[in-house]
């Protein structure tokens, strides 16, 4: 039967390593292997958000999603002009629309972009939590 | 938050747990840097030589990282990596199958240069743990140095608890016998009888 001290002393001597010459080389290469990962993910991550982007890209406008959406942004153009020509109280914001009738394009565009610009930062976010 | 090196350098283990655990690689880094030796040489204890005993702690310390969220602050921070790093050496043992648990234990080897320490009452553990065969320097070693339970090293080794367990009491009657205060230094076949 081993007595309890001589396990206790055993516990003790385990315990009491001796403190390596090497010690802050050895964590120079634990936190370089770290960095190396860390670096490898993230490559990975962007590369396949470029890669997932660019596919998606080429498929919205293999799609022919631009054409689409530039009929429907004509036709409701359109479609709000004859509204409110209807109105003859709103003369004065007919004229409004009609000058900047060329704006409408370019405002549903700007507003896709932020809406995308949106969702990349959430996506972002959700990649870091991750 | 960025902490300085100083900052660090003063700070709790269970602070830099919690830094790492935000993804702070610098925090963990002085982790290494403060129990790093103790892993590498419980490796080393455990029969690894030091080229591999690094190689295996920094694999450790990387687990560790990993799973650094399930540190619960239960125990010292240097028991749970040690736990890690011990596991890491039986796989990495059992691969290389340089070992058969269920053997019977060889006779001690006869000593090697330390003739010259006859004269020293009491030898420190890395001499006297020489005197074990591997299968019992590594039962020994999980359950001291890797703080692991019999089971649990029974579970690490996949071998039946009895045999660890007859490893371990055989290992410790050996290590007694050369560690002992007040004795000469054991020759093998005092160790053999002890």
């Amino acid at each position: 039967m081993v007595d309890r001290s001589f396990e206790m002393e055993l516990d003790r001597q385990f315990s009491d390593a001796p403190i390596l010459p090497d010690s802050d080389l050895f964590a120079g290469r634990v936190t370089d292997r770290l960095e190396r990962g860390w670096t490898f993910r993230r490559l990975l991550i962007g590369g396949l958000g470029v890669a997932g982007g660019l596919i998606g890209g080429g498929q919205l406008l293999g799609s022919g999603l631009l054409s689409r959406l530039g009929s429907f942004t004509a036709q409701s153009d359109t479609l709000v002009k004859m509204g409110v020509a209807q109105l003859p109280a709103a003369r004065g914001l007919t004229d409004l629309l009609s000058a900047s009738s060329n704006l409408d394009s370019q405002v549903l565009w700007m507003s896709a972009a932020l809406a995308a610009l949106a969702v990349g930062l959430f996506v972002t976010r959700a990649i870091r939590e991750i | 938050m960025a902490h300085s090196a100083a900052e660090r350098a003063s700070t709790h283990d269970l602070d830099l747990v919690a830094q790492a655990a935000t993804g702070d690689r610098k925090a963990f880094g002085e982790l290494v840097r403060r129990h790093g030796s103790a892993v590498r040489g419980l490796m080393r204890r455990m029969g690894a030589d030091p080229a591999l005993a690094d190689d295996l702690a920094q694999d450790a310390f990387l687990a560790a990282f990993e799973q650094i969220t399930e540190f619960r602050g239960e125990g010292a921070f240097q028991g749970w990596v040690k736990r890690i790093a011990a596991r890491l050496y039986v796989r990495r043992w059992r691969r290389d199958a340089r070992m058969d648990l269920m053997a019977d234990p060889p006779e001690p080897e006869a000593d090697s240069g330390l003739g010259d320490m006859g004269a020293i009452n009491r030898i420190d553990l890395d001499e006297a743990l020489r005197a074990l065969s591997d299968v019992e320097r590594v039962c020994v070693s999980l359950c001291y140095g890797g703080g692991l339970s019999h089971a649990e090293a029974a579970q690490a080794l996949n071998t039946p608890l009895g045999t660890v367990k007859s490893h371990v009491k055989r290992g410790l009657d050996k290590l007694r016998a050369r560690m002992a205060p007040g004795q000469t230094l054991a020759t093998p076949e005092s160790v053999a009888h002890g």
